[in-house]
């Protein structure tokens, strides 16, 4: 038995072990033998994941040996992650550690049920196994696996509030509709093959209008459950209702596995697609980049946030796989090989910053109740742990030094501008458009991030609910902890990682040089954090020690009073709220977003000329959701309306029912 | 290269510099922290502006305190000095408190006036809160209905004993 199999046996063993606890442990110590047998799960998932990257023996794995009592010619069932199937592994088990290990002091109520805790085993499973599944099946089995999982997580407050039971019906449509196309893509592709492991597909070489229709197929399906614009809708909604440590793993792992899809169907089931497949995934990349980070800008709910700061990741992400794929078909190899390292230090990067915002948003809400940034605001004086955790993560998420994320935008714009567009015109078009595009989304995340951290975090509270906030519980703060380390220690060291990463994908060109940084030959670039750190520290040592020499002879003054201009009326209502902040945004992307404003002046009863109220209201909505979805959702709902007329209760009708179908059929029969 | 000529032709218009004075003021004792450098804020409690005027005539080219290293700077949480002028009004007695408090330790307070100083001729007046030593503790005074602009920098020159 290999490691691999043997830590996917460990998997599927703690899994039952976790349910059995989550079922039969009292509710008091439920939180924590079960959260510790999850955070188990993960951390097992984790480990495969790691033996699985290193390759150490391909094709080993889990076989099931389950014959399915169908007259359909399926190969066994196959556990067996490749590379860079251990990528996604251990990525969804390390996100899945530390929100068990936060969920254990955060899962209250319904969340901390029995059914809670087991969901969240269970989705935990899942999303370790969909990288692991070798053969169409078992992927498909561990897909819906996760997506019903994660669906009950999503229900847990439902009795609390009912925009949750809206949330799930959102989330469980659209999620479903993935599992439909992805069935159909991958039944397409089972059709021109005969079999139904991965390996027998890719070798099959499908190609032709059948390749490019379960191509299409597949994209869609991933790109659901990636979060890509126009399929986006059930983020904004079903992350903000759902637990938080659940959010956490929901955007931090499973959207990864739409990547991993994308990742799957491109490179390992289609490597030879045409390039319109690459041009395709390329404009749906960009585009929810651009509107994921616009929404995320305007966005005043710090969930909703960072649920559409999840889409614009997730378009970045896309963006590197596509410019990659173009580019090997352009034959620029080198630059593609970049380009394809960038994506998946992308995806470790949001994995590693998108838990641990998700989890401080969640510290948050369980201190102040709110998620309403306007509401919220000076959370650093009493959650110094939740605002540093959360201030490094933001930190990675607007792309910063030292974190990973910018670590990973580095190698995707030097893939960008490196790449090599001359001899093809449709290159030569895209890659600068999409320079400029990634150019502007980093620039409108750095504003969300600063919005986001800063309003929350900052000046003085703007609710009584803020004032009184308290930092969580031990576990809670451990994660969150845990999480902030990997978003710098990422930063800190981008050689290993990108090499390791690299190495799963098949991507040559990545090399270590220096302390731990990162080296790109193909595009003569090189990015050395530990070095640059020292290098400034070394620099700036003479300016320190001026400073405190300085310091030493001119004592600090006191002041008595913070200058106000000689004003007396200082209030939190003086300060900027997000919603102020994002004001000159709004303005700009007007045409895009379209908010409605309200405002309402309500005059003293004296005179007309003094006013004593002004009530200002905005609401942005996310446009594609309204235009697109919404005559969809009204359709739908007018069927069933017509249905309903057809159904009236009455025995009767349903006899003549019965009749007319028994005269149809011999009719049929006798023609 | 014409404004290079009119500097050339306008040359020093500033006054030469007189001696500093060495007898003690009352019982100022300039602070060792202020020496040779001195922030300046200036706040007008009520003033007719001719102190303002004045004022305005230290930091200009002809008198040219930042010589002897007085600045005026916009906001007393920069400043060192206090230059008030003016009687205080009732509205801003309150603002001339927050100003002084604001102002980072050790701190000079220059009453420049008689209005500041006594009240002068709006002494008692129906909207006068008093003059500045009654509001806020007075540290130098610069009597004078305009005080002469050598007065001020004189007073100015003792906070930073250049």
């Amino acid at each position: 038995m290999s490691g691999v199999s043997a830590g996917i046996a460990t998997q599927l063993v703690l899994a039952a072990v976790a349910l059995v606890a989550a079922t039969l442990a009292p509710a008091r110590m439920r939180s924590h033998v079960a959260g510790a047998a999850c955070a188990g799960l993960g951390v097992a998932g984790a480990v495969t994941g790691l033996v699985a990257m290193s390759g150490g023996n391909p094709g080993a794995g889990l076989q099931i040996p389950v014959t399915l009592p169908l007259g359909l010619p399926l190969e066994p069932l196959l556990l067996a992650p490749d590379r860079l199937g251990g990528v996604f592994l251990a990525l969804a088990g390390a996100v899945a550690a530390v929100t068990a290990v936060y969920g254990i002091g955060y899962a209250t109520g319904p969340a901390a049920s029995r059914s809670g805790w087991a969901a969240f085993a269970v989705f935990i499973l899942g999303m370790q196994l969909v990288p692991a599944a070798s053969d169409v099946v078992s992927f498909l089995v561990a897909w819906e696996t996760m997506a019903i999982g994660s669906t009950v997580l999503l229900l847990a407050d439902h009795g609390a509030r009912s925009e949750v039971v809206r949330a799930t019906q959102w989330y469980a449509v659209m999620t479903h509709a993935s599992f439909l196309l992805l069935l159909a893509g991958f039944a397409v592709l089972v059709a021109e093959t005969g079999g139904t492991s991965f390996a027998t597909i890719a070798a099959a070489g499908v190609s032709g209008t059948s390749a490019s229709v379960a191509f299409v197929l597949l994209l869609g399906g991933f790109a659901t459950k990636a979060g890509l614009v126009p399929v986006h809708v059930w983020l904004p909604r079903a992350h903000p209702e759902a637990p938080s440590h659940v959010s956490a793993a929901m955007s931090a792992a499973m959207v990864k596995m739409g990547v991993y899809g994308v990742l799957l169907a491109a490179l390992r089931l289609l490597p030879q697609g045409p390039a319109w497949w690459a041009g395709l995934l390329l404009v749906l990349a960009l585009a929810s980049a651009l509107y994921g980070i616009l929404q995320a800008s305007v966005a005043t709910d710090l969930k909703r946030l960072l649920a559409y700061s999840t889409t614009e990741n997730v378009g970045l992400i896309l963006v590197a796989v596509a410019v990659a794929l173009l580019l090997r078909g352009a034959g620029d190899e080198p630059v593609a090989d970049v380009a394809l390292t960038a994506a998946l230090l992308l995806t470790v990067s949001h994995a590693a910053f998108k838990t641990v915002l998700f989890l401080g948003a969640g510290a948050i809400l369980h201190a102040t109740g709110e998620r309403d940034l306007d509401r919220l605001g000076g959370l650093a004086a009493v959650m110094p742990t939740t605002s540093l955790t959360f201030g490094v993560a933001a930190l990675g998420a607007a792309a910063l030094p030292v974190t990973s994320g910018f670590a990973a935008e580095w190698v995707l714009l030097q893939s960008l501008i490196h790449g090599d567009g001359r001899d093809d015109v449709a290159l030569a078009i895209l890659l600068p458009i999409t320079v400029a595009i990634v150019a502007l989304t980093a620039g409108l995340a750095l504003l969300t991030f600063v919005k986001a951290y800063g309003i929350a975090f900052l000046a003085r509270p703007r609710s009584p609910a803020a004032e009184h906030g308290h930092e969580g519980g031990r576990s809670m703060r451990a994660a969150m902890l845990l999480g902030a380390a990997a978003v710098v220690g990422l930063g800190l060291a981008p050689g290993p990682v990108a090499a390791g990463l690299a190495e799963a994908v098949g991507a040559s060109g990545i090399e270590v040089v220096g302390v731990l940084g990162v080296s790109l030959p193909a595009v003569d670039a090189l990015l050395d954090p530990v070095a640059l750190i020292l290098l400034a520290a070394i620099v700036l040592a003479p300016v320190v020690v001026v400073h405190l020499a300085a310091a030493r002879r001119a004592p600090r003054r006191d002041v008595d009073l913070a200058w106000g201009c000689g004003g007396v009326r200082v209030s939190p209502r003086m300060q900027y709220t997000a919603t102020s902040y994002a004001e000159p945004l709004v303005r700009v992307f007007d045409d895009a977003l379209q908010p409605s404003r309200d405002v309402e002046v309500s005059h003293a009863d004296e005179s007309r000329y003094l006013v004593s109220q002004v009530r200002f209201r905005q609401r942005v909505t996310d446009l594609v959701a309204d235009r697109a979805y919404e005559p969809i959702v009204r359709a739908t709902l007018g069927i069933g309306e017509g249905a309903r007329r057809i159904q009236n209760g009455s025995i009767h009708r349903y006899l003549g029912f019965s009749f007319t179908a028994l005269v149809l059929v011999l009719l049929a029969v006798t023609w | 290269m014409r404004l290079a000529k009119l500097i050339r032709r306008t040359g020093r218009v500033a006054e030469p510099a007189p001696e500093l004075s060495t007898e003690p003021a009352g019982a100022f004792r300039p602070d060792r922290a202020l020496a040779g450098s001195a922030q300046v804020r200036h706040v007008d409690c009520g003033s007719c502006n001719g102190c303002e005027v004045e004022v305005g005539a230290v930091f200009g080219p002809v008198y040219d305190a930042e010589r002897y290293g007085a600045r005026l700077v916009a906001s007393p949480r920069h400043a060192d000095v206090l230059l008030v002028t003016g009687v205080v009004t009732q509205n801003m007695r309150e603002p001339l408190r927050r100003t002084v408090d604001a102002t980072p330790r050790p701190r000079v307070v220059v009453a420049v006036g008689d209005c500041a100083v006594d009240g002068g001729v709006f002494r008692d007046g129906y909207g006068v809160a008093g003059f500045v030593d009654e509001v806020v503790g007075v540290d130098l005074t610069v009597p004078g209905c305009p005080p002469e602009p050598e007065a001020i920098v004189e007073a100015l020159r003792r906070v930073t004993g250049r």
